[in-house]
């Protein structure tokens, strides 16, 4: 799910940049938080959320994954993962200042947040608007923080909520915010619209190819129609149902799976878990604008590691101009298998039982032959 | 799943239940039938260190009969609602709600105070009460206290009961003549919860509509009265087609959830259906 907050604080851009780019400081606005460890930029720590009888503890890192000067824009990864359970939530928080001018900052904070695993499911979705929440919260919190760098005159009367407009405040911030994450990815690399990054959401896949996909770092459609179809035929889960899935729904958009590629490329390239330490080209064929084949990187070959959500070729799917995803992934259908555990097994049981009878009557029927 | 450990304490006075509840802290919770805090403990999503279970509080089971409103004790099952012969004589909407909730093994331990502090907004119970102006009445170690239904419900499974108070009760009042009642509900299979629930009373006199209450569950993240539809039918005609009309308000003002079953704009579809439904049987059109 997607967020946004914006907020006016009574600070010069100059120095509400200074506190922004604090990582230590940023991460207690997080309600609930706890900082553990703060190595350089990386911050240790855990985050409790309560609701009702409903407790839970991630615990995880956040650290700055992209910064700009210019347009003072600053994107903070947070990931955890819940301390006594499986679930996983992950937050990508970019904050952008405006110089509103007399000493007045326009903070905007867009959030692109997922959560995962059982929480993800209980309550038909209540975590997602819980997260919503906690994100308002400390949006406020921040706000509060970055008021107190101000001038002691200008007191916390100046400090604001967190702003209700939030679609108004996102028109206004898709400029800069989509030249800055054009910049650090590559000239060519223009704003998210012009791009056409259609996220993935938008094929309505199963769940289950869905969510092979997105595990190896597969998130936009071009993402996907960079791969050729024996390159997905070696993710995890997927098979040949899938493919034809994904191809019915490629063909509805009017794409295609790429063709055979350069033989170095898609051994490289292939692999189950391929994205993970995918070479140049592939990252290039996916951050280009929906080239299916590898075509030569000019630019977005920089990009490290192309998994990264927010690296500059994947920077689109969370961008203000890119069309709202069909279907957040937070709400997954419960997987199955993961909960169910041994009952799996259980279900085995007929069929394992049926083998051992078949067995015990060949053996009857053999020795009776035998001493017959 | 296995819960994680907890303490157990089993008090036989409502005053030392309190006292267990206030020395256990914010990590102590008040368990009654279980019907929502077990699951949550088996699937590890709660983790209390303590429970106090009330379940021998035997005098808090039963419905009281006080003049213009009846007293719902803390431990009246959903089962006991549906079949109390005050609650069928004076607040048959309870009886009707209760009989929708999950399916009758649950309704036979789940108590409807325990749906009431649980605050699930997908619950049944809560839009009813809602919707009837009921009271809580809570006992904390300060001493007791009255929440009006509209005050209680706080937001996703949280009320304005503080961590050392239980809900002893709940006080409804008696639907005088002339009130008619129905409980809508759409769910995918009988036993589950709500997708939208639509708890609707009317008054009605000379063919006309006039008084309407309305209460929806699954709407936001609490239980919330459809003010524009309620404001819309009184003084309507008691016909269909003027319930139906007036029932396009019920979703105005609310936030309703988007998850598997249905996105918000699916919810606000059902909120006005089902309400259109609810009020024309509520108020015999």
């Amino acid at each position: 799910m997607e967020l946004e907050h914006s907020f006016t604080v009574p600070v010069p851009p100059e120095q509400a940049w200074q506190v922004l780019l604090d990582v230590e400081r940023i991460a207690p606005c997080m309600p609930g938080a706890t900082v553990d460890s703060v190595e350089g930029d990386v911050v240790k720590g855990r985050i409790k959320v309560k609701v009702g009888p409903v407790s839970l503890t991630y615990s995880g890192t956040a650290h700055f994954v992209e910064r700009d000067d210019q347009s003072r824009t600053v994107t903070l990864e947070a990931s955890g993962k819940e301390m006594r359970g499986s679930g996983t939530a992950s937050a990508t928080v970019r904050s952008s200042l405006q110089d509103e001018g007399g000493g007045q900052t326009r903070v905007i904070v867009h959030t692109t947040m997922s959560v995962t695993g059982r929480p993800a499911q209980f309550g038909r979705g209540v975590m997602a608007e819980v997260g919503g929440r906690i994100i308002e919260r400390f949006a406020v919190n921040l706000a509060a923080l970055l008021a107190g760098e101000g001038p002691p005159e200008a007191g916390t009367a100046a400090t604001s909520s967190a702003a209700a407009n939030s679609s108004a405040a996102a028109n206004s911030s898709a400029a800069p915010v989509a030249a800055a994450s054009g910049a650090a990815a590559a000239p060519a690399a223009t704003g998210p619209a012009a791009d056409g990054a259609v996220p993935l959401e938008e094929l309505q896949l199963p769940v289950r190819a869905y969510n092979s996909l997105r595990r190896v770092g597969i998130h936009t459609v071009d993402d996907l129609s960079a791969r050729t179809e024996a390159e997905l035929l070696a993710i995890e889960n997927l098979g040949p149902q899938s493919i034809r899935e994904i191809k019915q729904r490629l063909a509805g958009l009017g794409r295609h799976l790429a063709e055979q590629r350069a033989p170095a490329a898609a051994a490289a390239a292939a692999g189950p878990n391929g994205a993970e330490a995918r070479p140049q080209p592939a990252a290039a064929a996916s951050g280009a604008n929906g080239a299916p084949a590898a075509a030569p990187a000019p630019n977005g070959a920089g990009a490290p590691g192309a998994t990264q959500p927010s690296g500059p070729g994947a920077t689109q799917p969370s961008g203000p101009g890119a069309p709202r995803a069909a279907r957040p992934p937070d709400e997954d259908a419960i997987d199955l298998l993961s909960v169910a555990g041994f009952p799996v097994l259980k279900r085995a049981l007929p069929v394992i039982g049926a083998v051992v009878l078949l067995l015990l009557v060949i053996a009857g029927v053999r020795s009776r032959r035998r001493r017959g | 799943m296995i819960p994680a450990k907890f303490d157990y304490v089993r008090p036989s006075s409502l005053d030392e239940a309190v006292r267990a509840l206030d020395e256990g802290g914010e990590d102590a919770k008040v368990i009654a039938g279980g019907q929502s805090l077990l699951p949550l403990l088996r699937l590890r999503l709660a983790y209390p260190e303590l429970l106090v279970d009330v379940g021998s509080l035997g005098d808090l089971r039963g419905v009281w009969d006080e003049g213009e409103t009846l007293l719902i004790g803390a431990l009246t099952t959903h089962d006991d609602a549906i079949r109390d012969p005050l609650i069928a004589a004076h607040c048959a909407l309870i009886a009707q709600a209760a009989g929708r909730v999950a399916d009758p093994a649950v309704r036979h331990l789940a108590t409807i105070c325990g749906a009431l502090a649980h605050a699930d907004p997908a619950a049944d119970m809560p839009a009813v009460v809602l919707a009837l102006g009921g009271t809580m009445i809570a006992q904390g170690p300060g001493g007791e206290r009255a929440i009006a239904a509209e005050d209680f419900f706080a937001d996703y499974l949280t009320t304005a009961l503080a961590a050392n108070e239980i809900l002893t009760g709940v006080r409804v009042p008696k639907l005088g003549p002339g009130w008619g009642y129905r409980y809508e509900k759409f769910h995918r299979t009988a036993q589950a919860w709500a997708i939208v629930g639509i708890a609707a009373l009317a008054r009605r006199s000379n063919g006309q509509v006039a008084e309407a209450r309305i209460g929806m569950a699954n709407m936001g993240p609490v239980p919330v009265r459809a003010r524009a539809a309620e404001a819309a039918a009184a003084g309507a005609d008691a016909n269909a087609d003027a319930l139906r009309s007036a029932a396009q308000h019920a979703d105005e003002g609310t936030q309703p959830p988007a998850d598997l079953h249905g996105a918000a704009d699916y919810r606000r579809h059902l909120a006005r259906v089902l309400t259109a439904r609810a009020l024309a049987v509520a108020s015999g059109a």
